[in-house]
């Protein structure tokens, strides 16, 4: 008699015992960790088909759902709990992978520091490298559109997955693309499912084009006074030299990852064969103005890029990522004045504002960031932020009216029922 | 042939005299005379005349003709230079077709952050000419780039020789200006790096004109590689070339283009052309290698290494820009060249995984062999997305049936191979019957879906891309008989 009134008071309880008919109790669990933030109870399926049948399920009694990696993306920024976290950590295979054709398909529940780990095998690699890729699955690249400083070169997943398969509305395993690196037949689901952030359906598999290593992996640092001298530099090299990323550093984050002592640091990767480097090496201390010039290699350089790439606010906090036009970046940040991580040959940024906050100091801090940003032309995605001042902050800002209403239909039309991470992204969808 | 297959014609005085109103007398073309140059794009074997052509100038005509269109729910085919190669500008039941090419204007050069501004009709390889004295490029290259539209090129998601290294339409469109089929203005996008939301561009691009019409577009551009480095490899076979662009590509190494010419179009090219390739030769690949001028003999002395292991017997390599330019003028106007050979030929544009080029060279030989064809292959190596073309004559009916029978056998065997129906010429009209082999219905229906999200009533350039069962039986069968 408890039992029966316990479920009917709890969504996720009653999910649960439905749930276990259908697919079995082993496949459930209680949240870990950070997923406790996200959902009330894990669902781990094993194949599509399972998915397909708890999608099916979800979407007849209005359960809701949303595609848990390492829960980091969405542990902060819901502000509540989805009755059901999917966790992909039983599909995690590769499936095909040829190193000849460079191109990799691999299930969701990956992560992608296991597939670039099998990828090394052949000198290749999938070159998105947001922070501490050991805990990103593949899932939560597509979903959060993830990158790094090779952003530069490389672009985003947008620009490298050919091909996905997601179970969308109904439990339907639908897929977009192909595993060939050129490909317009049919429509680009792969585009519609970047960056959707798991609003549309659930990714089960992408493929990927990947790219050999970087031959000679070095890095030039720039140890710069103030910041228009750092960013003056930073064009100088980016016009000059085909880099494969360019940061520049505020000096609080520029000190922590040894690259300056209260100063802006300037952080250039570059590659290539032993002439190409040599030459490479001469040209930046050339165009380095004034700054002081280190230039390192190979083991140490990797290190040097493993701390920029895994760099995240070490304390409370609210962190966001700025993007405006890369010749607007300098003034932006000037203007936003926090702690940075800039990419700057691609006008994008990482901010960050350490301490404790109170809600209403976040929320002006926030709009004035994104004012800055509208300036610019650009806007501002506020990354994390603590649970106690989240209920205020809108974390993605609102984009256009006209952009709103078709991206409203959008998801009307793969997600009729809105069960699918509802609540979270732009205009509330 | 009337209202391209729908019956009478919804156009009367009152929408005629609207469309005037809004685009003036001489951007309306009605003669059935003057029409004829639009009843095909670059896929000739079928052809359909639209009733009625508008040629606005503005994004602000454009929504007007879009809502006078609207309001009597009349379909419409949008076309940019009719370059295209998969009849994605052939009007189906789309009476009006509505031509961007008087778009034409560069409105923003921006070299600072390396953006350019375009209307939708501008010409390909203007914007890399406006922006190459200062040492950039616009990186998509399709063969037609002296006279295809950069909006033609976001319909097909177009690509070209460079994109191996430098990727598709879809990498360097940062936002465009959509007038959607109800005649609403929408900006998608936006000049910066980071996309936000939905990536309605995205899904935008390659859609084949489905969800409305671009009027305006932001492009990133690239710098110009310091050096560059071209080199012709002759083969004794077509495996070895294969074999060849693996080994290249294996080694790390990523050239700016790989292109692969065979055997009939080494003799067509070079009867049209005397730029000196050897007529028994069985392939020919083109390398070019870009990036700094530092280490680029290095790299170049790898690459013959490479290319000479895999059985190539004479590598000549450019000496100078003249050399260059006559290097791939064999490349850039081998269609041309085959058009001597030939009454009529079309082009197939399938892809396959690149390891798989040798089967699918075999695969052809054979098809073209059962078909009693002369097929020639000339297409972009690196990324395995090949190029038949399949040699006709229109006045032959039998020859004409043969031709478009071998062209679906190759897609197929594409498919068969891991591949895929299409590069970068797009479905159209010419590979709609196709998209099963590699869809499911429930794939057909989530894009036919996120179609609607655009074109709610399926008026923008209708019956392409996804095979409605009404459209096949009504549509395409008279088309194909009307053409033979």
């Amino acid at each position: 008699m408890q039992a029966e009134h316990e479920t009917e008071r709890h969504p996720a309880l009653r999910a649960a015992t439905e749930l276990s008919a259908i697919i079995g109790a082993d496949r459930l669990r209680t949240p870990e960790g950070r997923e406790a933030l996200a959902a009330d109870l894990i669902v781990e399926p094993r194949n599509a088909d399972e998915l397909s049948k708890i999608v099916f399920k979800c979407e007849v009694d209005g359960i809701t759902l949303a595609p848990l990696g390492g829960a980091r993306t969405l542990a902060e920024i819901r502000r509540t709990h989805v009755t059901l976290g999917v966790s992909l950590a039983r599909m995690s295979r590769i499936v095909d992978y040829e190193p000849e054709d460079m191109t990799v398909t691999a299930e969701a529940g990956i992560t992608l520091g296991a597939l670039n780990q099998a990828l090394a095998a052949n000198r290749q690699h999938l070159p998105l490298d947001p922070p501490d890729p050991s805990s990103v699955t593949i899932g939560a690249l597509i979903g959060a559109s993830k990158a790094g400083p090779l952003r530069l070169t490389e672009g985003g997943v947008r620009d490298l997955m050919i091909g996905v398969r997601f179970v969308g509305h109904g439990g339907r395993i639908v897929r977009g693309g192909g595993r060939v690196v050129k490909n317009v037949t049919g429509y680009d689901l792969m585009k519609v499912m970047s960056g959707s952030f798991g609003t549309l359906g659930v990714v089960i598999e992408a493929t990927f084009k990947v790219r050999p290593m970087p031959e000679r992996y070095t890095i030039a640092m720039l140890s710069c006074r103030d910041p228009a001298t750092a960013f003056e530099a930073a064009a100088r090299i980016h016009d000059a030299l085909p880099l494969i990323h360019l940061e520049v550093a505020s000096p609080g984050i520029a000190q922590n990852l040894g690259v300056a002592r209260d100063r802006f640091g300037v952080i250039v990767g570059f590659c290539g064969n032993r002439a190409e480097i040599d030459y490479q090496s001469d040209k930046i201390r050339a165009l380095a103005g004034d700054a002081e010039v280190e230039v390192v290699r190979l083991a140490s350089a990797l290190r040097l890029y493993q701390r920029l790439r895994d760099f995240t606010l070490p304390v409370p906090g609210i962190s966001a990522r700025i993007a405006t036009l890369p010749a607007s970046l300098h003034r932006s940040l000037q203007d936003c004045a926090a702690e940075f991580c800039a990419h700057a040959g691609c006008g994008v940024a990482e901010l960050f504002m350490p301490g404790e906050l109170a809600a209403d100091e976040a929320a002006k801090l926030v709009a004035r960031w994104r004012e800055v940003a509208a300036v610019a032309r650009g806007h501002l995605r506020l990354l994390s932020a603590p649970p106690a001042i989240r209920g205020g902050l809108d974390f993605f800002g609102a984009p256009g009216d006209g952009v709103l209403a078709l991206s409203r239909r959008l998801k009307a039309a793969f997600d009729p029922v809105g069960i699918f991470n509802p609540g979270c992204f732009i205009g509330g969808i | 042939m009337e209202t391209n297959g729908s019956g009478a014609s919804p156009i009367d005085e009152h929408l005629r005299a609207e469309l005037r109103a809004i685009v003036g007398e001489n951007a309306i073309v009605q003669r059935t005379s003057e029409l004829k140059v639009y009843e095909c794009d670059g896929w000739t074997i079928e052809k359909s005349r639209p009733d009625l052509l508008v040629m606005p100038r503005t994004t602000a005509e454009v929504s007007a003709v879009l809502k006078a269109l609207h309001k009597r729910k009349i379909a419409f085919v949008p076309r940019g230079a009719g370059t295209g190669l998969s009849g994605g500008a052939l009007p189906i039941q789309a009476p009006v077709m509505i031509c961007t090419s008087r778009m034409n204007r560069i409105l923003a050069i921006d070299l600072a952050n390396r953006r350019v501004e375009v209307e939708s009709g501008v010409v390909n390889l203007h914007v890399s000419n406006a922006v190459k004295a200062d040492g950039y490029f616009y990186a998509p290259d399709p063969s037609s780039q002296m006279a295809c539209t950069i909006g033609g090129n976001i319909a097909e998601n177009s690509g070209g020789p460079h994109t191996l290294k430098y990727g598709v339409t879809t990498n360097h469109v940062l936002a465009v200006e959509l007038v959607l089929p109800d005649g609403g203005i929408v900006e998608l996008g936006g000049p910066v790096e980071d996309r936000w939301g939905y990536d309605l561009v995205g899904a935008l691009i390659g859609a084949e004109g489905t969800a409305g019409i671009v009027t305006r577009a932001t492009l990133k551009l690239l710098r110009e590689p310091e050096a560059r480095q071209t080199l012709l490899a002759i083969f004794p076979d077509v495996e070895s070339a294969t074999r060849a662009v693996s080994a290249t590509i294996a080694a790390g190494i990523i050239p700016g283009a790989i292109e692969m010419m065979d055997r009939l179009i080494i003799r067509a090219v070079e009867a049209a052309f005397h730029i000196g390739l050897p007529d028994d030769a069985e392939a020919v690949l083109i390398i070019e290698l870009d990036g700094l001028a530092a280490g680029m003999d290095e790299r170049l002395v790898r690459v013959c290494e490479l290319v000479r292991g895999c059985g190539a017997r004479e590598i000549r390599i450019a000496r100078d820009e003249a050399e260059r330019a006559n290097i791939w003028q064999g490349r850039k106007r081998a269609f041309g060249a085959v058009g001597r050979l030939a009454p009529n030929y079309a082009t197939q544009d399938g892809v396959v995984p690149r390891t798989r080029l040798p089967q699918i060279l075999r695969a052809i030989a054979a098809i073209a062999e059962h078909y009693r064809l002369r097929i020639g292959n000339v297409f972009h190596a690196g990324d395995g997305n090949i190029h038949p073309i399949v040699l006709y004559d229109e006045r032959d009916p039998d020859e004409v049936r043969r031709a478009i029978e071998a062209g679906r056998d190759i897609l197929k065997a594409c498919v068969q191979l891991g591949g895929s129906l299409s590069g970068e010429h797009g479905i159209g009209a010419e590979k709609i019957q196709e998209m099963p082999l590699l869809f499911s219905p429930d794939d057909l229906m989530v894009m036919t879906e996120l179609r609607r999200v655009f074109d709610p009533d399926g008026r923008s350039n209708p019956n392409k891309i996804i095979p409605t069962p009404g459209a096949c039986v009504e549509v395409t069968t008279p088309h194909r008989q009307a053409a033979l």
